[in-house]
């Protein structure tokens, strides 16, 4: 439904989005996580037609985006990171203008803002001013916006940053009420944040994707083999030598370690192997005292830190 | 675009705006009046029309500023963009909001005219020529504001930007008086034209051989144009910049002469402006 190609946005030398590749089937609820300046934003912009790609395309339902600008416009509503709104006009206002620039038929658009404001909870404030409501009412006149059209896709950027928590919990179960009904695409740089609503995560890290699966296939995909942290009294290599021997050692991945004269390894195995006797052992002998050995349990907060902080190792997973 | 047009003019008498310059051309217009015309007892009406044409120096940036530059502040562009609507007709929408403002505000002299046709003596024809000017003029200065609207992002900045366009455009008959007029600098200046053209081209299509035949072309013209008649570079210069002098047709106006040329003038100048505005807008996506 929603598909990008190779897609690259260059600001001078600097990429923001790096071939970024994926394709968003209907009905999907999907998530962009990454840290901030990640390019989530630039992405968003990109498939919506906000900005133009320096290389690479966009397509929806078929139809290239730079060829049929609106017709796909038409087919996305879009809730960017600071709501579009007009400070100087009432609530209904702004959603018959959003309505009439939407091409929502004149006949239908009267009923069709009592129903999305009742859907996301402003009928009570359709007369007040939009520059006197509160943020969390902003970004639900932002959110009745987007859906004034009718459209198949949802577009969301960070659509609960700088709300409380209560707010948070109201807009996440919105969500999840429109994700029965749309295609959505958010994003977060927050995990919980995604895998509270999402049954898709693309991870952009540095303008790159560098994972996309189910919060379950990733979790599996990183929890796969047991993973052990250990502390050793040694330099690396004398310490890579003597694990690499062990049976059923799957990886190795050393990390910087705050004692001196110490080094810090993580050691995948599989996961139904207990090989921290082995280990000790085969250390043991080689006269490379541990001084700390301790089981990962990675969270998915973990996998994602894992992912946008030492993508480098994840690739070789 | 009915629906931004609508928003705009909204927008106008939603926030001071639409006040603050009916408010401005008015009270300057009755100082005008009051003092050229009632005080002096004088039915010289088209003379005090050509007497307020400044004050759109002043007023038309108030008018305009706000028209792109607010919509970038408050991120309300990104509405617009994403939305089913093409760019011609949101710059259509605004100028036309702006254009309607101008067009109210000018109907209310219309009561000054009334007086002086009830306790004077008014030249029907003169006045209404000066009316059909101002009208065309109006749009024209509009259509620049609205250009340097869509190019920043600061009201501020845009009304002063706005105002020394229009003043240049304003002083481009007495500067323009000063330009070389021989056949050499008009055949220098005509080919700096074709190497603009150029670069402009090779910047835009990044396309060599496109710019490398526009570049021929040019220098056939113009050789051509030595040969065939060098009375064409005789004050070519001065032709050129004077083509933006928007307030030399304007006299004919008031002399209550229609020419069908102005208008066509008027309505390209107007035209060319909105159309760089679309594509200032288109490009400023390229970024
Ligand atoms: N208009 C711009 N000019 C230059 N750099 C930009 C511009 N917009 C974004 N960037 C850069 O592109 C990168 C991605 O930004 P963004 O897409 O906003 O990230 P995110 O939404 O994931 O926080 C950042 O490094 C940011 O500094
Ligand atoms: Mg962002």
């Amino acid at each position: 439904m929603i598909e990008a190609k190779d897609l690259v946005k260059r600001y001078g030398p600097h990429t923001a989005v790096d071939h970024a590749t994926f394709k968003i089937e209907r009905g999907e609820i999907v998530g962009f996580l990454g840290p901030n300046g990640a390019g989530k934003t630039t992405t968003m912009n990109m498939l919506t037609g906000y900005l133009s790609s320096t290389e690479g395309t966009v397509t929806v339902d078929g139809m290239n985006i730079l060829e049929h600008p609106l017709e796909v416009k038409r087919r996305i509503g879009y809730l960017p990171e600071n709501p579009p709104l007009y400070p100087e006009m009432t609530v209904r206002e702004y959603l018959q203008f959003a309505g009439e620039i939407k091409k929502v038929p004149k006949q239908e658009l009267s009923k069709r803002i009592d129903e999305v404001m009742w859907k996301v909870g402003i009928t009570d404030v359709m007369g007040r001013l939009v520059k006197n409501l509160s943020k969390g009412y902003k970004q639900r006149v932002g959110l009745a916006q987007a859906m004034i059209g009718k459209p198949d896709i949802l577009i969301l950027d960070e659509p609960t940053a700088g709300l409380d928590p209560k707010q948070i919990l109201e807009i996440r179960q919105l969500i999840k009420e429109l994700g029965k009904t749309h295609t959505v695409i958010l994003s977060s740089h927050i995990l919980p944040e995604v895998s509270a609503v999402c049954k898709r995560i693309l991870i952009i890290n540095q303008g790159k994707i560098v994972a996309d699966d189910t919060p379950e296939n990733l979790a599996k995909r990183l929890l796969g083999g047991s993973h052990l942290l250990l502390r050793i009294d040694g330099t690396p290599q004398q310490v890579e030598a003597t694990l690499q021997k062990v049976p059923d050692v799957k990886k190795l991945s050393f990390k910087e370690s705050q004692e001196r004269g110490t080094v810090e390894v993580v050691v995948e195995s599989d996961k139904d192997k207990d090989i921290r006797r082995d280990i000790s052992k085969a250390l043991g002998s080689a006269g490379l005292p541990i001084l700390m050995m301790r089981s990962l349990d990675m969270t998915l907060e973990e996998i994602f830190l894992h992912l946008t902080t030492k993508e480098e190792e994840v690739a070789k997973v | 675009m009915m629906a931004i047009l609508k928003r705009e003019l909204k927008s106008y008498f939603l926030t001071p705006m639409g006040y603050i310059y009916m408010g401005f051309f008015l009270l300057v217009a009755g100082v005008f009046f009051t003092f050229g015309n009632l005080i002096t007892r004088s039915s010289q009406y088209t003379g005090f029309l050509g007497g307020i044409l400044f004050i759109y120096l002043f007023a038309v940036p108030l008018l305009t500023m706000r028209l792109f530059s607010e919509e970038k502040r408050q991120r309300t562009d990104q509405l617009l963009l994403t939305s089913p609507i093409s760019i011609p007709e949101v710059v259509l929408g605004k100028f036309l909001a702006a254009f309607t403002v101008y067009l109210i505000t000018l109907a209310i002299t219309v009561m000054y005219a009334i007086v002086v046709g009830v306790y004077g003596d008014l030249s029907f024809w003169e006045t209404l020529g000066a009316y059909i000017g101002f009208i065309f003029l109006g749009a024209s200065y509009i259509s620049v504001g609205v250009f340097v609207s869509a190019g920043t992002e600061n009201q501020l900045t845009s009304a002063l930007v706005s105002f020394f366009s229009l003043l240049m455009i304003w002083l481009i008959d007495p500067i323009s008086n000063s330009l070389p007029v021989d056949l050499v600098a008009g055949i220098i200046f005509a080919s700096l034209l074709v190497i603009a053209l150029c670069a402009y081209i090779y910047i835009n299509t990044k396309n060599f051989y496109i710019t490398v035949a526009v570049f021929l072309l040019g220098a056939i013209v113009i050789t051509a144009a030595y040969f065939i008649d060098k009375v064409v570079f005789i004050g070519f210069m001065r032709k050129f910049f004077s083509w933006f002098s928007l307030n030399k047709r304007y006299e004919n106006f008031s002399m209550g002469l229609l020419k069908v040329d102005s208008l066509v003038y008027y309505l390209t100048f107007t035209g060319l402006f909105l159309f760089l505005t679309v594509r200032l807008m288109e490009k400023q996506r390229w970024v």
